[in-house]
């Protein structure tokens, strides 16, 4: 079980960098399309709002490896200090807010797919219809609250990572 | 409960969170959330808003500029320019008093034109000069220091991912930002160098010393880099001159820096997959904590707090320039404990209303360009002060056998020169200003 999802977060991670790299190659296509306009051509219809559902999907991928690699931004001057039955404490408290408030962002937004796909909103140019956008980062969402919960069990002592998994320091 | 109050509390308990680590943009989050649920009285106008909360920021255009130089930095890497770049700039000033360290931070403000990230650059450049510092018979506190300190020329010369977000907090012109930082920057890159000039001078055994190169090979070396050269002049001139958009900009800066790397080699499955992964970690990073600070912020206008802070700082009559030294010095302390992006993302919602509040005899967006360049300068100096420098960190994990203690012994006279510009740039804005000028 936890081969299965520590995989499946890391292959969502190439996946949303790889859709990085679309958008990109998709900007370029679009910067010299309007540049040659003399010549026929034009920028990619819509390229603003590829550009946004991509990055949410990708932002989407991304999120659950972080998570499990621990790559997130935190403060930790005091940690060393701290008692470890105090750390383990901690874990599952910061563990348990992340499921939580995941669990409600998602129930919110499953609910704001569910109207645009009612109301039929559509985008500006491509008349692409807006829940579409939040279908495709839907599913790696739910792959996030999977991760969520796991991680939870891990820090609970229930769980355990796939051997040889290292976590990583955060930075940007 | 008065939401000024609530507001007011929220600090303290959010700092409280942070310090247990919490992570940082999970603990925004939490204490926004309920913050705004408590200002609404019910949950019903809550549960709306976080309808689109997370997706909304997520799909921002002018944030997906971020995970655009992310991936850029990281094909750098691959590209292997960071060893052409030490080379060029040993092979002009390697035979100088501290020429070898001098040449790594040259090559660091190289690398910082194609790479928006701080962290990114100190490991690229820690993994080329740390071998050849030690080799040239640099000490261990001298060579940590000095790639730590030029590890943030990545995020001061532009491009850079915190001058995006602060242009985006204090919706300001992310080129007109880009141009303001470039000559701030050199003079960044060229303190450091002074001041491994001076310390080498000060105590000659800190530093070797390597042999003057002909000049038909100094040349080579220098031709190695245009690659370099050539996609920092497309990339911040493309965006610079309305040639294309910052966001479009990212993705030639992406795009062609991946090209390098291919042609060049160094995209091997097994890199490549690392390098995707490095991206998705920096993108979730800072994706968790906008989001938190989305909510957090959301929390705060909501209480009218920014408003009645900046109303209040406005009516004591203090000098300008007090305002403006509490708040650099404010980021400076902070600094020492906390990321800078989770800072700026934090305070500049407060700060800026405060700041453009005030007369500096400039106009209001040459106030909003230099203030976010002298942020950006006060923040990075906390990625080099102890305790907690991601900087430090990252050149201490690449060479074990300098101690932390060296490693913090050595970074301070660096602080220092930032501490000296700082305090340049507030007193003569027009150095900052200047290339908006032309």
């Amino acid at each position: 079980m936890n081969k299965l999802i520590y995989g499946l977060s890391r292959s969502m991670a190439w996946f949303g960098s790889l859709v990085l790299v679309l958008i990109a190659l998709m900007s370029v296509a679009s910067i010299v399309g309007r540049a040659l306009a003399g010549f026929g051509l034009g920028p990619v219809p819509g390229d603003f709002e590829l550009v946004e559902a991509g990055t949410a999907l990708a932002v989407f991928c991304f999120l659950p490896w972080a998570h499990l690699k621990r790559g997130h931004a935190v403060v930790d001057m005091l940690w060393g200090s701290f008692p470890a039955p105090m750390r383990r404490v901690l874990d599952i408290v910061a563990d348990g807010l992340m499921l939580a408030v995941w669990l409600l962002l998602v129930w919110r937004m499953s609910i704001a797919m569910a109207e645009y796909r009612h109301n039929n909103e559509v985008s500006f140019i491509l008349q692409m219809p807006v829940w579409w956008g939040y279908a495709a980062s839907m599913l790696p969402a739910l792959v996030g609250l999977v991760a969520y919960a796991w991680r939870l069990l891990e820090s609970l002592g229930l769980a355990s990572p796939p051997p040889g998994f290292a976590t990583a320091a955060g930075g940007h | 409960m008065d939401p000024i109050w609530l507001a007011t509390a929220s600090f303290p308990v959010l700092l409280v969170l942070i310090f247990l680590r919490v992570p940082i943009g999970l603990s925004m989050l939490v204490v926004g959330l309920f913050g705004s649920w408590q200002v609404y009285g019910s949950t019903a106008p809550l549960l709306n808003q976080m309808k689109n909360l997370a997706y909304s920021q997520f799909s921002s255009h002018s944030l997906s500029i971020v995970p655009l130089f992310l991936l850029m930095g990281q094909f750098a890497t691959l590209g292997g320019m960071s060893q052409a770049l030490f080379k060029a700039a040993e092979a002009f000033i390697g035979h100088r008093k501290g020429g070898v360290g001098m040449a790594a931070i040259g090559a660091c403000a190289g690398f910082g034109a194609i790479c928006g990230s701080s962290l990114a650059t100190a490991a690229t450049m820690g993994q080329v000069a740390l071998p050849e510092l030690k080799r040239a018979g640099y000490a261990g506190s001298l060579a940590s220091g000095a790639l730590a300190a030029g590890g943030t020329l990545g995020i001061l010369i532009p491009p850079s991912i915190v001058l995006v977000i602060y242009a985006i907090l204090a919706e300001q012109n992310i080129a007109k930002l880009f141009a303001a930082a470039f000559i701030p920057g050199i003079l960044a890159a060229l303190g450091y160098m002074l001041v491994i000039n001076i310390v080498v001078r000060i105590n000659p055994k800190l530093a070797g010393s390597v042999p003057p190169m002909p000049w038909p090979e100094r040349w080579q070396a220098v031709g190695a880099v245009w690659p370099v050269l050539l996609i920092f002049v497309v990339v911040v001139g493309g965006i610079y001159t309305g040639l294309f958009t910052p966001t479009e900009g990212a993705a030639v800066g992406a795009v062609s820096t991946g090209l390098l790397a291919w042609l060049r080699g160094g995209l091997t499955r097994k890199k490549l997959q690392e390098a995707f992964e490095s991206t998705a970690g920096g993108t979730a990073m800072v994706f968790m904590i906008v989001l938190g600070a989305a909510a957090y912020n959301t929390f705060l206008a909501l209480s009218q707090l920014p408003q009645e802070l900046a109303g209040w700082v406005g009516a004591q009559g203090f000098s300008p320039y007090m305002v403006l030294w509490a708040i650099l010095v404010f980021y400076l302390i902070f600094g020492c404990v906390m990321d800078s992006l989770s800072m700026i993302l934090l305070t500049i919602p407060i700060f800026f209303p405060m700041v453009s509040g005030l007369d500096f005899g400039l106009t209001p967006e040459e106030t909003a360009i230099w203030f976010g360049i002298l942020v950006l300068i006060v923040v990075e100096v906390g990625l080099i002060t102890p305790p907690v420098g991601m900087n430090l960190f990252v050149i201490q994990s690449m060479a074990p056998d300098i101690s932390i203690r060296d490693t913090y012994r050595g970074v301070w006279p660096f602080v220092l020169s930032d501490l000296i510009r700082v305090t340049l740039l507030v007193i003569f804005p027009a150095i900052t200003l200047v290339a908006l000028r032309l």
